[in-house]
């Protein structure tokens, strides 16, 4: 399936809640997460989907 | 469900004065959207503490604004467009009478103005005029007089275009004697039954009530009598928001998807059942209120618990609908159907996303309806983070995404970007998301709602997870998406209609569902017997808890002291009613 540029929105758009409710997911299990490890779970989820986009994305050679 | 409109400029040519009643409704239900939206953001960022523009005094004239500006004139008139064009498209017919309809629009136009000035004049003191009282404006909080009357001529505009669009279901009724009534009608229809229904509460506490005693001619009003009327109107206004944008999701998402609707039958169904269970339910926005017994509060939890069918049911028809649309792009599998979507479609998505947050606001609804569980959040900041799910995302993002689709047809022009309306929804989602989701966690740590500066002294709100500032943060953040999200869909919508006209400027085509109604009972369309049904059970639940309000707090009128609410008093003053006519009728007959 074709990453492009509206399903990559879409993927943004949903890992909000989850990252922000990601915190209440870890305290059921009594993990206390930080605010700056969402953080940098978000940042790492971002940087991937940019990595699958410059790969698969619209455009892209393999995409092709 | 009809097809005659084939051809995505065939609305406008066909029906020029239907699609001017329409953009002219467009046009004051999106200024409402930008003032009102504006005043979200002010709100936002002042009891954030992250900006403050205003006096604390004034964040309350900010908080009508927006709660009127959108949740009433924003949306009602919007629902008046897509209702105009829904009738109009499915009966193939224009309205009776432009005139009428010219009428309705200028009576609800007229009205909604009257009611922004008189709250807009609570900004300069000078004027002694004003209407802080918020969008639930019952007493003891009072308005200036033309508050209210712009709010009565606003409701009886509303009235008068629900009689325009019977008007036409009875001249096309004449015509077509052994059809079913077309689906997007039957919706129309049943939906303004059920808004007469309710708004005879509002009417009835706004022309006898408040309306006298703003203008000096009663001294006193039985508040809990207005409160328990404005409730009587404000639980099905809730759902006056949201049949507009089931009517999109149910007969024109589907299509979106590239698909039909799954079932013609089970949508009728979820309309009879809002229509019959919409009203008997508003004392459960009173479980706090001393002056109602909790009998009649329990029954009322009870009524809003079956409310939960019809909405699972269009959970089930609709992603139901749009796994099939899935399916016919060549989705496949269990959960890959999803990627098949045409996400590019702001239209689309939007409503999509609208629809998967209405689910997380149904949830934290059946907290709210819950008798016991209300207490834990009760007038507090989770509210507001509940009703911008529902009213502030299934309704509003709906409309606002099937703006992308409806304006084309009544303008005749091509959405002038459709990158940047998928950026707006999306936006929009994002926003609250962070805004909505906060207000529910500050809801759990007691932080209350309506209040500028929600801190006291020497008290420190406290949350299981994170902190007040973050929430803060959150809030601030998700506003100001929010704002934004609104900007970008005025601007896109602008240039739409300014655009050129175009031959084709969206398919406009709506399919057959897979399952159309010929396989129904026809008594799913005798309007009249579901009206009769719906007027029974608000008789039942609402006579003896209305006698007990005004055996209990002093008549009518209010004036003597409350005593503790009972169900027998409500019971003994229906008793001493009907034995009164009674004994006086048997004398007239003897």
């Amino acid at each position: 399936m074709k990453l492009t540029k509206a399903r990559a929105l879409i993927l943004i758009a949903f890992s909000v809640p989850v990252a922000i409710e990601l915190r209440t997911v870890a305290g059921f299990f009594n993990v206390e997460l930080p605010l700056i490890a969402v953080a940098v779970i978000e940042f790492l989820f971002l940087a991937l989907l940019f990595v699958l986009y410059g790969l698969y994305g619209e455009g892209s050679e393999s995409a092709a | 469900m009809a097809t005659a409109s084939g051809g995505g400029g065939e609305f406008v040519d066909k029906f020029p004065d239907e699609a001017a009643i329409i953009k002219a409704s467009f046009l004051i239900a999106f200024v409402s959207l930008g003032i009102g939206a504006f005043f979200g953001l002010v709100q936002a960022l002042h009891r954030t503490n992250v900006l403050r523009v205003i006096d604390s005094a004034d964040y309350y004239t900010m908080l009508t604004g927006h709660g009127v500006l959108l949740a009433i004139v924003f949306t009602i008139f919007f629902l008046c467009g897509v209702f105009h064009w829904a009738v109009a498209r499915s009966l193939d017919r224009p309205a009776e009478s432009a005139l009428f309809s010219w009428a309705w629009v200028g009576l609800m136009t007229t009205g909604a103005v009257l009611a922004t000035i008189a709250i807009l004049g609570g900004f300069v003191p000078n004027l002694g005029m004003s209407a802080d009282v918020l969008f639930t404006f019952y007493a003891p909080l009072q308005a200036h007089p033309i508050f209210y009357i712009g709010l009565a001529m606003f409701i009886v505009g509303t009235w008068l275009s629900g009689a325009d669009w019977f008007l036409s279901y009875r001249a096309w009724r004449k015509d077509h004697p052994d059809e079913r009534i077309p689906l997007q009608t039957f919706m129309v229809l049943t939906t303004m039954i059920m808004w007469y229904i309710s708004t005879l509460g509002v009417a009835v506490s706004v022309v006898f009530f408040l309306i006298p005693w703003s203008l000096g001619l009663i001294e006193s009003v039985n508040p809990l009598l207005t409160r328990t009327l404005f409730w009587y109107f404000g639980h099905p206004i809730v759902y006056f928001w949201l049949m507009p944008a089931y009517l999109l999701w149910y007969t024109v998402l589907p299509k979106l998807a590239g698909g039909r609707l799954f079932s013609d039958p089970l949508a009728r169904v979820v309309f009879l059942l809002f229509l019959l269970l919409s009203t008997p339910v508003g004392i459960h926005h009173q479980y706090l209120d001393p002056g109602i017994a909790e009998g009649f509060k329990f029954i009322a939890m009870t009524n809003t618990m079956f409310l939960l069918l019809p909405s699972l049911l269009t959970a089930f028809t609709v992603v139901a609908s749009v796994e099939h649309g899935a399916r016919q792009r060549g989705g496949e599998g269990y959960l890959r159907w999803l990627g098949a979507l045409p996400w590019r479609d702001p239209a689309f998505t939007g409503m999509a996303l609208a629809g998967a947050m209405f689910a997380a606001g149904g949830f934290s609804g059946m907290i709210n309806a819950g008798m016991n569980i209300n207490y834990l959040i009760h007038n507090t900041l989770w509210v507001p983070g509940h009703f911008h799910l529902t009213v502030g995302t299934a309704v509003a993002l709906t409309m606002m995404a099937g703006s992308y689709w409806l304006v084309p047809q009544v303008t005749g022009t091509k959405l002038y970007s459709r990158p940047i309306g998928l950026l707006q929804v999306i936006m929009w989602f994002v926003g609250m998301v962070f805004m909505s989701n906060a207000m529910h966690r500050a809801g759990l740590a007691g932080i209350p709602r309506r209040t500028a500066e929600p801190q006291y002294q020497n008290f420190e709100f406290l949350t299981p997870i994170g902190s007040i500032f973050e929430l803060r943060v959150q809030i601030a953040l998700g506003g100001t998406l929010l704002f934004l999200s609104v900007v970008l869909f005025l601007f896109n919508i602008l240039l739409t209609s300014l655009g050129e006209e175009s031959d084709r400027p969206v398919d406009s085509y709506l399919p057959e569902p897979l399952s159309g109604p010929e396989g129904s009972p026809r008594i799913l369309d005798n309007l009249a017997m579901w009206t009769g049904i719906a007027a029974v059970l608000v008789v039942l639940a609402y006579t003896l808890p209305l006698a007990g309000i005004i055996q209990n707090g002093g008549g009518l009128f209010g004036g003597g002291l409350p005593v503790p609410a009972t169900v027998s008093a409500g019971f003994d003053l229906v008793m001493t009613t009907v034995t009164s006519a009674f004994n006086t009728l048997w004398g007239v007959v003897a």
